[in-house]
């Protein structure tokens, strides 16, 4: 599975209680739309911990990293080079 | 009229003829003085004298934190108006609940509100709706008054005299479809805890803010106005999703306070290094909003040795603030609440209505200007809190041999997380409303960063199918996202009494253990 798929499906069952593909567009604004707050954001960093392998540091946590599944798709990729 | 009684809105009036270049909001779309503000709360003003508010009208605000939300609020008081300002995050159905039940004759919305459209269908169309901000190029501003008619036109601030006894603002602390509780205050009410809080903070016009709470509880609502009453600034910054956003805004502005509730002060203490940060100018902190662990306040006085750190507590029904621990006896009295805050009496009272002796748990008692008038058309309730015009405010405490407070738990089930207080009642009434659900019972359970969490124990139909993204997405379509329970258990059945009455103690209790 892609990294998009993965972080996609983990918001849509855990955030949107719903694995309807359609009911989240990979640009959507996690803040904007009223998926995540500041609980929900840190759950999502310990998810990409552990699913990535990788330590997102204080400084990282940035809406152009974290805002939007695509932020997040172009944070891992810069990541993990 | 004593300065004290005197209408906060009028005490704006001089300052902002005391300060007008001063900075008095800067928030995402600028920085506003005290004379831009001033005429922005003059054209709301008379645009709601124009449209026909009569004195004591109310007015429904849905708002996020902005000088928009300022402007809005001031101008209802300026025409004559009674303020409700409502919880932005909340959905449609509370949104219309709330308005119909204080009876508002506007509702001021965000023109990006979520709920907008479903609003406007379902709005009682002798409700006047007015958007508020710039409307986005796609979006229909069918059926409402543009934000833009009230920004072109005058700017004279109506000629309206408020008595302090007048009510000035709706607090609504709950959402329950039956039953909403509205907090009534009056501006004397107001007026008197602005007054108390910025004697123990020793506010001045110096003072600058950056303010993290949401204005439509009664903890952001008195950072605003003990700001605006002396002259002060508010830095605003909406939301702790990126704490160390939060902290290099506080080194950044210089700002010279900082309020939080406990998860906060965890949210930076946990993803921030603070000393990597300049708050030299970081006079102060304040903390209320629920009990703070007392390691976490030891965290911060080591985190920041310099800040003055004042643990305080309070209610809706006191306008906000009543008691405050003065930082100097933070480590002697630790873990304590502190003292009534100024030109307000606390006691500690048993069943019988005594004052009870040092250490032993009592109801905390309320004295003093500051607290509410009643619940909004409730004389039930209001009959059940208030007595003698003392506010029983349901929280238990002992006091030491000095008389500083320490909390000992809640008589009420309300649950609190992170800033948000929350009925239990109105989550079960969405839950209910699904027919694959029997029963429901929905409890607070601790959580290290929120304080507590939501949880809900659900029996099922027997003869019904269902799972937990069911009830979470139902949850979320109806209540607001800090509302929708973070873990949800099926059971077969409720622990009752013999009467039948659901035994929430004995949910929390296998939590806990």
């Amino acid at each position: 599975m892609s990294a998009e798929a993965q972080i996609r499906n983990y918001i849509l069952e855990n955030y949107l209680f719903t694995d309807d593909q359609s009911a989240l567009d990979s640009g959507d604004s996690f803040l904007d739309k009223g998926i995540l707050d500041s609980t929900g954001i840190l759950e999502v960093i310990y998810f990409l911990e552990d699913e990535f392998s990788i330590k997102v540091e204080d400084t990282e946590m940035v809406p152009e990293n974290l805002d939007s599944v695509n932020n997040i798709v172009a944070f891992i990729g810069r990541k993990s080079q | 009229m004593t300065a004290a009684a005197l209408p906060l809105i009028d005490r704006f009036t001089t300052i902002a003829e005391s300060y007008p270049d001063k900075l008095a909001i800067a928030d995402a779309s600028g920085q506003y003085s005290y004379r831009q503000l001033q005429e922005s709360i003059a054209q709301v003003a008379g645009y709601l004298t124009d449209s026909g508010l009569n004195k004591g009208d109310r007015v429904a605000m849905v708002v996020t934190n902005s000088a928009n939300y300022a402007a809005v609020f001031y101008g209802i008081w300026a025409a004559g108006g009674v303020t409700v300002a409502l919880n932005t995050q909340a959905k449609a159905r509370d949104i219309l609940n709330w308005t119909d039940h204080s009876n508002a004759k506007w509702l001021f919305i965000d023109q990006g509100h979520g709920e907008l459209s479903e609003i406007l269908r379902r709005l009682d169309q002798s409700v006047e709706l007015v958007s508020v901000g710039e409307p986005k190029p796609d979006q229909s501003t069918e059926g409402h008054t543009l934000w833009t008619t009230i920004t072109q036109a005058r700017s004279t601030m109506p000629k309206m005299a408020l008595s302090p006894t007048d009510l000035a603002s709706i607090i609504y602390t709950s959402g329950t479809t039956g039953s909403p509780k509205g907090v009534t205050l009056s501006h004397a009410n107001l007026s008197a805890n602005i007054d108390s809080i910025q004697k123990y903070l020793q506010l001045s016009s110096e003072d600058s803010i950056l303010n993290v709470l949401p204005f439509y509880y009664s903890y952001g609502n008195s950072v605003l106005h003990t700001h605006l009453a002396v002259g002060g600034s508010l830095v605003l910054e909406n939301n702790l999703v990126y704490p160390h956003r939060v902290v290099d805004r506080i080194a950044n502005e210089a700002v010279s306070g900082f309020s939080g509730v406990p998860s906060t002060f965890a949210l930076l203490l946990g993803r921030v290094n603070l000393s990597d940060y300049d708050l030299s100018k970081l006079r102060y902190l304040t903390q209320a909003g629920g009990a703070m662990a007392p390691a976490l306040t030891d965290k911060l006085l080591a985190a920041l040795p310099k800040t003055e750190i004042f643990i305080m507590y309070g209610q809706t029904e006191a306008s906000a603030r009543l008691t405050y621990l003065p930082p100097a006896q933070i480590c002697e009295k630790r873990g304590s609440i502190g003292i009534a805050i100024p030109d307000t009496k606390i006691e500690v009272r048993d069943k019988q209505g005594k004052v009870t002796p040092p250490g032993a748990t009592g109801e905390i008692c309320a004295y003093g200007e500051n607290i509410m008038q009643g619940y909004w058309r409730d004389t039930e309730k209001s009959a059940q809190v208030l007595k003698d015009g003392w506010l029983y405010t349901g929280d238990l405490a002992h006091t030491d041999e000095d008389g500083y407070l320490y909390i000992d738990g809640r008589s009420s089930d309300m649950i609190k997380s992170g800033a948000n207080r929350i009925s239990p009642k109105e989550i079960e009434e969405v839950i209910q409303e699904l027919d694959c659900v029997m029963e429901v019972a929905v409890v607070g359970i601790p959580d290290e960063m929120l304080g507590e969490i939501i949880k809900a124990f659900i029996v099922p139909k027997s003869d019904q199918q269902t799972d937990k993204k069911v009830i979470q997405r139902h949850c979320k379509q109806n209540l607001a996202i800090y509302k929708i329970p973070k873990s949800i258990e099926f059971i077969s059945e409720l622990p009752k009494t013999a009467s039948g009455k659901i035994q929430k103690f004995q949910l929390q209790s296998k939590e806990k253990s």
